[in-house]
């Protein structure tokens, strides 16, 4: 009987909320929240703005219904929770395809959950589980919002939680007010601990095997299956060469192609091609080449080959990587048509792919067979083995690397005898392969320039002898060419590698934004012990001619960069605040007569009216009576209250306070202008 | 509590699994929010102003009183005992009207110079109840006077009889003074024939009042609280009684000052010396008793 009795009070409601601005405010988190939910494409708008209207109404009509809620309503909002859930069980038991089977549908059911329950909120406690809710709405659609644009929502959910508590208190108080300086002082708080707790908790990682997201995005088909798209961006053309004649479009590499021409580095401007959400960074790769002629890199050791599967793809072993590394994975967005490679950290062993099949090259190129459009998402797991020098030095074994493909990858379509005399120069004092490539990575950047404003190379000239051999300026496909050549030389297999590097890092979303000019060319040497490793000459390589301002700028916006600039920012902002509110406390006169002393001055300085340091505040108001002209007595009356508060210890009621300022504002902010003997004196302002 | 530290674990939980900061930044403002909602009405009542701006002087047990309260920021007022009632204090309303007024009902009678109220607020958010106990100077001294209880039984004056009122008795005691002319409803026993004859009209005697000396109350209040609430209810109806009759009263109590022995002139007066007096000292047979002499 005791538990019944407890399970009667929990659910007994409490007593009805009159507050109508409590409502709003209220209603407000909630649409909010739903609103916020189809922004960030999880629940449809149709739906979306049923569940809002629904939400008004029901608001209505619990505000109505107040004081006797109709008892069919609790069954009406029990059988539509139970609705709503019995929905939700049966599709999250549909075959699971990654997190986004789960999220939109426990986005529907909350706002179902919300819809419904809006016709019974007749008191504060349900009003307070509605703002409850909304929040795990906001959570709910956070957790898949990879745009900053979801900061607005944020913003304006705040907004109205914050005007819902304050409300709350106004109603839980008979109309208690919190003063303007007091909510001040309580966001500036709020904003400082938020911003602190943000700061001092780790950022937020992916976990392994939690999210699989998959989804199409607009692209079409490819019109030749396991082709590339190339520079066009578009899937319906395959691949082709870079035109020399103008810039490449975004996205746009032309490394993306079937060939990589050395000779061209289009614009490729700085807009956002795709989103990554990753356990660490890495060069994603897209495609690897390995025939060199001078001037051109191309695929010939293998072909895509179609994997018919369901997703996830399981994924052969890389040719000559090692089985096993440490998981990593990471999720990429597409934001701007791009080619169709399936980008990845290398040895990728797992793919989320919205496709019934995928293309795949042992050397682990990854091809759509549909177009990577806008909206597209795709997961990958890859195995990542990042041994540092020491393990590589002493690593035994011999990993194989076929004949055939060893032999392509030390092909070279000449001698290049002054590329191998200059690298066994570098490289005379070097012990293994490892300690080659390191030494040959110094000299190239010792004595190399990076530049992508360098005119074309002359017509049938190669790439590696004019770079080398010339002015030693260039982009990353030349300089990382200049390298796999000079190995190859040394018959150290090594090829051409094409992808992305991780853009700018932004902490709120977790996510690498890459650019269009984030396009990267880098190498893979063969190492027998440890397999494919990737060395990228380019990140050592200075700017050709850099002016020193230059410099120092990069280096600023690098040290910028790590700064996770919102929450600090927010931090330093409320920290100002804070400062700015305590200050102005202190200077602050600490009673009401003192205070209103104070501005009496102010007021009467303004109005040309300074106060004499001999003068007594009486004295002084009544020189401002005489210049008002009004005849009336209202600047000694409020000295006399003044006076008798700072010396007498009379102090005056909250009523009589108001009522003496209320006095003073009626009658002493007249613009007045009055002669006064020789002298004329103007109080137009008491601006109290 | 408990409760919403593990929803903030879960929201955390989820943060860090789901790898976007929004739901971090999200959890984070919840946290603040909370922060503020349970911390900021600690802060809020450090900072509160509050005054009693005016008191009543005498006040009765039971019966309530108005004490005007000047608060610098909303709050919400529950008197200590012994005194009951609670009420909300300070700016608020849309037009920043204040409330002032709160109703207190004293529950034991005694003089008090402070007030101690529990003053408690939830701003800014209503999260969190935070109170404080503050002890705030009356104006002036508060007496409260016991309640008017059963009067002590009055012993019957030589001159009465048994079936003649009080009223009549009190009227027709005393020492003679002279000689008026008859008005109806004089008593016949007193006509003064003599004067009759000699004036030739219907004289009768004028007596001097008080025609009885004054009559000393003395109460002794026993050191039970509750005993001593009910004999200082008798005493004040005794006083009462006693004046209503015309009878000058003599209170004898005990007070934190001594014993005292003065003359109560109005029942105002009789509230205001059992307000102060105290239990008295001695044996305890002689406590909780009204003595009424001669």
């Amino acid at each position: 009987m005791r538990a019944v009795e407890a399970i009667r009070r929990a659910n007994q409601s409490g007593p009805p909320e009159n507050s109508v601005l409590l409502r709003a405010a209220c209603l407000g988190t909630v649409l909010v929240a739903i609103a916020a939910c189809a922004d960030m494409g999880e629940v449809s708008w149709a739906t979306a703005l049923g569940a809002m209207s629904l939400a008004c109404l029901g608001m209505a009509f619990s505000y109505v219904t107040r004081s006797r809620p109709p008892g069919w309503i609790k069954i009406l909002v029990a059988v539509g929770a139970s609705g709503a859930f019995a929905w939700f069980f049966h599709a999250v038991s549909a075959p699971v395809g990654g997190i986004t089977s789960v999220v939109n549908p426990l986005t529907v059911l909350l706002v179902s959950v919300l819809a419904v329950h809006s016709f019974h909120v007749p008191s504060r406690r349900d009003l307070l589980f509605s703002l409850g809710a909304s929040a795990g709405l906001m959570g709910v659609g956070a957790a898949q919002a990879i745009q900053l644009r979801y900061g607005l929502f944020v913003l304006v959910w705040v907004f109205f939680s914050l005007w819902t508590l304050t409300e709350m208190w106004s109603s839980t108080s008979g109309g208690g007010r919190i003063s303007a300086t007091g909510l001040i002082s309580a966001i500036a708080a709020l904003t400082v601990t938020a911003a602190a707790i943000f700061l001092v908790l780790p950022a937020p990682v992916v976990a392994a095997k939690f999210n699989f997201l998959a989804q199409a995005g607009l692209g079409g088909f490819v019109g030749v299956p396991g082709g590339l798209a190339g520079d066009s961006g578009s899937p319906t053309q395959p691949s082709r060469a870079g035109s020399p004649q103008g810039p490449t479009r975004v996205g746009g590499y032309l490394g993306f192609a079937d060939s990589l021409d050395t000779a061209l580095r289009g614009k490729l401007g700085s807009t956002t091609v795709m989103l990554v959400r990753v356990q660490r960074p890495s060069y994603w790769v897209g495609k690897t080449f390995n025939q060199w002629d001078g001037e051109n890199w191309t695929a010939t050791l293998s072909s895509p080959h179609p994997l018919s599967q369901r997703s996830p793809f399981v994924l052969p072993v890389p040719e000559g990587n090692n089985l096993f590394g440490q998981s990593d994975l990471q999720t990429f967005y597409v934001v701007t048509s791009t080619a169709d490679l399936v980008f990845h950290a290398e040895s990728a062993d797992q793919l989320w792919f919205p496709a019934s099949k995928v293309f795949y090259a042992n050397d682990g190129t990854i091809v759509s067979p549909i177009g990577l459009g806008s909206g597209a998402i795709y997961t990958v797991e890859s195995q990542v083995t990042s041994p540092n020098p020491a393990q590589i030095r002493s690593a035994t074994g011999q990993a194989a690397l076929p004949l055939k493909s060893q032999s392509a990858y030390i092909q070279l379509p000449h001698p290049y005898a002054r590329v191998h005399a200059l690298a066994l120069s570098i490289t005379a004092g070097a012990q293994t392969n490892y300690d080659r490539v390191q030494a040959l990575i110094a000299w190239i950047g010792a004595h190399t320039h990076y530049s992508t404003d360098i005119p074309p190379l002359p017509a049938g000239a190669d790439t590696v002898d004019e770079f080398l051999f010339g002015n030693r300026v260039g982009f990353c496909e030349q300089i990382s060419t200049s390298l796999a050549v000079m190995l190859r030389t040394l018959g150290i297999p090594a090829r051409e590698a094409v992808g992305y590097v991780p853009g700018p890092y932004n902490p709120i979303t977790d996510l690498y934004e890459i650019r269009a000019d984030d396009a990267h060319a880098w190498v893979q040497v063969w190492l027998p012990a440890s397999g494919w490793q990737s060395f990228d000459p380019t990140a050592v390589v200075p700017l050709a001619n850099p002016a020193p301002g230059t410099i120092a700028l990069a280096d600023i916006g690098r040290v910028l960069a790590r700064i996770p600039l919102i929450p600090a920012g927010t931090f330093v902002f409320g920290a100002a605040l804070m400062a700015a509110c305590v200050r102005w406390r202190r200077n602050r006169p600490p009673t009401w007569a003192g205070r209103i002393a104070r501005r009496v001055e102010r007021a009467g300085r303004r109005a040309g009216h300074p106060r004499r340091p001999n003068q007594s505040l009486g004295e002084y108001a009544m020189m401002l009576d005489t210049a008002t002209g009004s005849g009336s007595a209202t600047w000694r009356v409020l000295a006399s209250v003044l006076e008798a508060s700072a010396y007498g210890g009379l102090e005056p009621s909250s009523q009589t306070r108001r009522s003496l300022i209320a006095m003073v504002r009626r009658n002493g902010i007249r613009r007045r202008t009055v002669s006064l003997g020789t002298q004329k004196w103007a109080v137009q302002d008491s601006n109290l | 509590m408990p409760v919403s530290a593990m929803i903030l674990v879960i929201w955390w939980l989820v943060a860090h699994n789901s790898g976007s900061g929004w739901v971090q930044a999200i959890g984070d403002v919840a946290f603040g929010t909370l922060t503020i909602g349970v911390v900021g009405p600690s802060v809020v009542l450090f900072r509160a102003k509050v005054r009693i701006v005016s008191a009543p002087n005498d006040a009765t047990v039971g019966l309530p009183m108005e004490v005007l309260v000047d608060a610098s920021t909303r709050l919400r007022v529950r008197a200590d005992p012994p005194f009951d009632g609670e009420g909300l204090v300070g700016p608020g309303g849309r037009r920043r009207t204040a409330d002032a007024r709160i109703t207190l009902v004293p529950q034991r009678r005694g003089v008090h110079d402070t007030l101690t109220l529990d003053i408690a607020t939830a701003a800014p958010f209503a999260l969190q109840w935070w109170s404080r106990r503050i002890v705030l100077p009356l104006p002036s001294a508060l007496h409260v006077a016991p309640r008017r209880g059963r009067p002590h039984v009055l012993p019957v004056q030589p001159h009465e009889d048994a079936h003649v009122s009080v009223a009549r008795a009190a009227r027709d005691t005393g020492e003679p003074r002279g000689a008026r002319p008859y008005r109806p409803g004089d008593n016949r026993q007193q006509v003064h024939w003599r004067a009759t004859a000699h004036t030739g009209e219907m004289m009768v005697r004028e007596l001097e009042r008080p025609s009885a000396g004054p009559v000393t109350l003395t109460v002794t209040l026993p050191r039970d609280p509750e005993e001593a609430e009910r004999v200082a209810e008798r005493a004040l109806a005794t006083i009462v009684l006693l004046l209503d009759k015309g009878t000058s009263v003599l209170l004898a109590t005990r007070e934190a000052s001594g014993q005292v022995l003065a003359p109560v002139s109005d029942r105002r007066g009789g509230g205001r010396r059992l307000a102060r007096a105290v239990a008295g000292t001695g044996s305890s047979d002689q406590f909780g008793q009204i003595a009424v002499s001669p």
